[in-house]
């Protein structure tokens, strides 16, 4: 039954957006808390100090000087833990799923599309944000769509601030490729269209591309010789102006291949989407041809290439874990992935992706329930814990940052009536850089509207 | 989207190499289903937390399975001294799981959108008895499904009830004498479907006039018929019997009651008028399926006895998903409505446990209330709540042992029984399942009838 003034509530909603997380004032001391730091154990009855947006201090209660005038946040019986990470959603590129004039997911006019910036397209003020931080998560990754081998670049972001640039913690943070049957678009069903149609035409124009690229740097480096020369050439600053009319062309900038530039130098990580492990094999191939720091992503079907992939040392974002296993696998196939890497010592993150498709952003809130399955299947607790937080902040450069309860880094914490990653618990408070997030989202506005 | 379409078209490849592979697998072992040995008589799970979802959980407690029915619960039970005993220490046991919706193992047959009226569709005719979609639901504790019909017409076709007994032959899966079901839609899809291609209904008044307009057809056939009958009955031989419409009398089952109608709708506005063309015509809705905004109407539908089998927290994927809230289910349920969770999926549907616990965390709802949304209401909803859906003696023994709590996120099924047979033990070898040895099928998508027909 709706309540007559409810609509002007939902009109003053600001949903993503805050006042900015300016330094709080206050000290916050949250004490008695079971904390689970990720990066040195779980301390039974600790105390967690927020101050100028970092944590202050971390330990057990009595060694712990509680700050005079802190605000004292008592959390007997609940427990405390860093703020989790989602390693890939399409947050402010997507709001209503079937309505493309609210999405900004790809752009699949061609496979190369490198010199996308997700930071252009970041809708900061997206409903899917609070729903989203209201069970925990306070950073993400947020990635293009799939479509293209190369789709763009990646921000890492918090999910609060005042603003796109209060909440964009670092743009073109890595690269999205992706490799495998979904990138042969130009395929028509049952014949072939145009090229690329296949994944020999799809990795040729990866290699040529990268070609390109280097064949860029080595052209613009020497016309930058070339300019410095001739500009030290120029005695006393007298210009000629015949000389400079007999110059060639000032070099010409191309941004799609000037983007990748700071992967080819191993700057910046690629995130490599794929699934199949003969198509793992294909893409590392290339991958490791041009020295890329991969980071790959899904690798549901990657049962037959678990060692290969620990003996590359490169650390995996799995997911969906809830991807289908093949016709006639054990319904288990996938569910035990997370643990059968993390036994084989890959870095491993989990994404919140359902199966069906790679990204379900308006499901990230079901991060802590994926890896919690990741447990059901034999991944330990703590590496299920640190696959949602340390090693996602680690693998996209935050691992000084963000990622466990550390004094120094950002205090992005939640605090929980019992275990986070169990479907039955509830999420009491959210801190991101020690600002205690409003528990709003369009959601529970509407959830009172009607309750009243 | 795009990615997922495409991802599809990778699955559906699969399903054909499948089905190659089948058939020379066909040529060198025929065997696909393998004769298991008739389950023990009597069976005893001692020392389990009981979730019987009918009254209550009875910790360290025993449950008797005679001849494939449940015949004792409590902490003591009377089965005989010869009972094969399963030690369940440690272990949950709780009625097999039960969704109300689902599009599994119907390859790609989901919807006949070529007209929006096609009630006399029945998804028998499509169902895949070996689409790894079922296995892989069993594994997730899932002993009873409804296959229904998509959401692309007003009035869809015919649903089928099946026991998910995987390994055995496709007419000893159906769920006996299971009322029949048919599917009704309304909102967005009927509407795109159609109004993508230039017919009636592209608006939802439109959608809902093509209802009424075909009722208004059944009606004047039924009356043929009365009429025909009743001269008949008067002793008049030599009158022509009026032509046998199969559509029309699929809808004259409807309003002479003989159906259960299980409705595609999510908006309040929708519930209501679908409630006020009931009225009108004279049938009841069984349930309201998706159902995510009957939190803002659930004090007017409840008195209408009609259900709802609602997403937990699936949101924001169209318009008239706009407005799903995760508390739905327990703010409807405490106005009255009986809800249950289903799939309409054949990822989700591994899982309902968990989607059951998280009605702990939405709203507060009691383990034995959340045990109830996957099982004892989605019974009702089938109309099969007399036979499953509770540890109740009498009932089918379909029953699942957990080695965890079911409402957590880490629990796991480790057996399932029907009808007091095992048809899934997490510790065999292979598939686990012991009535199945042989060759599955692909499914080739998600199992929703939303995004087929949707995006």
């Amino acid at each position: 039954m709706r309540k007559p003034f409810g609509i002007c509530l939902l009109l003053l909603s600001a949903p993503a957006l805050l006042t900015a997380v300016e330094a709080p004032k206050k000290v916050i001391a949250i004490v008695g808390g079971r904390l689970l730091t990720v990066s040195h154990g779980t301390i039974e009855n600790g105390v967690l100090i927020l101050a100028d947006r970092k944590i202050a201090a971390v330990g057990e209660a009595g060694k712990v000087k509680i700050p005079a005038g802190a605000e004292v946040v008592d959390a007997h019986g609940l427990t405390v833990y860093p703020g989790l990470i989602d390693p890939e959603t399409n947050f402010g590129l997507i709001e209503i799923e079937s309505d493309k004039y609210s999405t900004d997911l790809a752009e699949p006019s061609d496979e190369i599309m490198p010199h996308m910036h997700v930071a252009d397209a970041f809708h900061a003020d997206t409903e899917l944000i609070p729903v989203a931080r209201l069970n925990g998560i306070t950073n993400a990754v947020v990635a293009p769509a799939s479509e293209d081998s190369i789709a763009g670049q990646d921000i890492f972001i918090q999910l609060a601030g005042a603003d796109r640039d209060e909440m964009i913690l670092g743009r073109d943070t890595a690269l999205a490729m992706n490799f495998g049957a979904d990138q042969r678009r130009r395929g028509k069903e049952g014949g072939h269209g145009e090229y690329p149609s296949t994944r020999m035409g799809l990795i040729t124009q990866l290699r040529q591309t990268f070609l390109d690229a280097q064949d860029y740097v080595a052209r613009r480096d020497a016309a930058a010789a070339k300019k410095e020369k001739t500009d030290d050439n120029k005695d006393g600053g007298k210009s000629d102006p015949k000389k400079e009319d007999k110059g060639e062309k000032p070099f010409k900038r191309d941004l799609k291949l000037e983007a990748l530039i700071p992967y080819l130098n191993g700057e910046r990580p690629v995130v490599i989407g794929v699934y199949e492990a003969y198509d793992i094999e294909t893409i590392m191939a290339l991958a490791q041809e041009f020295h890329l720091k991969v980071i790959l992503n899904h690798v549901t079907h990657s049962q037959e290439v678990l060692d290969k992939i620990a003996a590359w040392k490169v650390p995996v974002i799995m997911g969906s874990i809830y991807d289908f296993p093949r016709a006639n696998e054990r319904f288990d196939a996938v569910y035990t992935l997370p643990a059968e890497l993390a036994k084989r010592g890959v870095k491993i993150a989990i994404s919140s992706a359902d199966a069906g498709g790679p990204v379900s952003s308006h499901s990230s809130r079901n991060l802590p329930y994926a890896a919690g399955f990741a447990v059901a299947y034999g991944l330990p607790y703590d590496e299920a814990l640190k696959a949602i937080t340390l090693n996602v902040a680690e693998m996209f450069g935050f691992g000084d940052k963000l990622g466990s309860l550390d004094v120094g880094k950002m205090a992005n914490v939640v605090i929980a009536n019992g275990d986070p990653l169990d479907v039955r618990t509830d999420v009491k408070q959210v801190y991101i850089q020690g600002r205690a997030v409003p528990m709003v989202s369009r959601q529970t506005k509407l959830r009172d509207e009607y309750s009243k | 989207m795009l990615t997922r379409k495409l991802h599809r078209h990778v699955l559906l490849a699969a399903s054909r190499v499948g089905a190659v592979v089948l058939a020379i697998a066909g040529v060198t072992a025929a065997a696909y289903s393998q004769p298991a040995p008739a389950p023990p008589q009597d069976i005893v799970f001692k020392n389990a937390t009981v979730m019987t979802a009918s009254h209550g959980t009875i910790e360290h407690g025993s449950v008797w399975v005679h001849g494939g029915k449940i015949a004792g619960v409590g902490t003591k039970v009377d089965a005989p001294a010869s009972a094969v005993v399963v030690d369940a220490t440690g272990e949950w046991l709780t009625p097999g799981i039960i969704d109300p919706h689902s599009h599994s193992a119907l390859d790609n047959d989901v919807n006949e959108a070529t007209s929006p009226v096609t009630p006399a569709m029945h998804m028998i005719d499509a169902f895949d008895n070996r689409d790894k979609a079922l296995y892989q639901a069993l594994a997730g504790g899932v002993t009873t499904e409804l296959l229904l019909h998509g959401s692309a017409n007003m009035i869809g076709g015919q649903a089928v009830v099946i026991k998910n007994k995987v390994g055995l032959d496709r007419d000893a899966m159906l769920f006996p004498n299971a009322p029949g079901s048919i599917k009704f839609a309304s909102g967005e899809n009927p509407k795109r479907v159609y109004g993508g291609r230039n017919q009636l209904p592209s608006t939802r008044m439109g959608n809902f006039e093509v209802m009424r307009m075909a009722f208004e057809e059944a009606k004047s056939y039924m009356a043929e018929w009365d009429a025909y009958n009743a001269k008949v009955a008067k002793g008049d031989k030599d009158l022509m019997a009026p032509k046998r419409d199969l559509k029309l009398e699929a809808l004259a089952d409807v309003l002479r009651g003989k159906l259960y109608v299980q409705i595609h709708c999510y908006r309040a506005d929708e519930f209501l008028t679908e409630e006020a063309i009931a009225h009108e015509y004279g049938y009841k809705i069984r349930a309201f399926h998706h159902a995510l905004e009957m939190y803002k109407v659930a004090d007017k539908i409840a008195p209408e006895d009609t259900a709802i089998a609602t997403f937990t927290d699936w949101w924001g994927f169209k318009d008239e998903a706009w407005d799903a809230i995760p508390w739905n289910a327990v703010m409807s349920m405490r106005q009255g409505v009986r809800v249950a969770l289903k799939s309409d999926s054949n990822d989700h549907i591994r899982r309902l446990n968990q989607e059951a616990g998280k009605m702990v965390h939405y709203g507060g709802a009691t383990e034995d209330e959340a045990i109830r949304m996957v099982t004892l209401n989605p019974a009702w909803i089938i109309g099969v709540d007399d036979k499953t859906g509770s540890i109740d003696v009498g009932k089918d023994a379909d029953l699942v042992l957990w080695n965890h709590d079911p409402l957590s996120t880490y629990a796991r099924a480790q057996k399932v029984y029907i009808d007091g047979d095992l048809f899934f033990d997490v510790s065999l070898p292979g598939l686990g399942t012991p009535h199945f040895s042989g060759v599955m099928h692909g499914d080739s998508d998600s199992g929703s009838d939303d995004e087929e027909d949707g995006q």
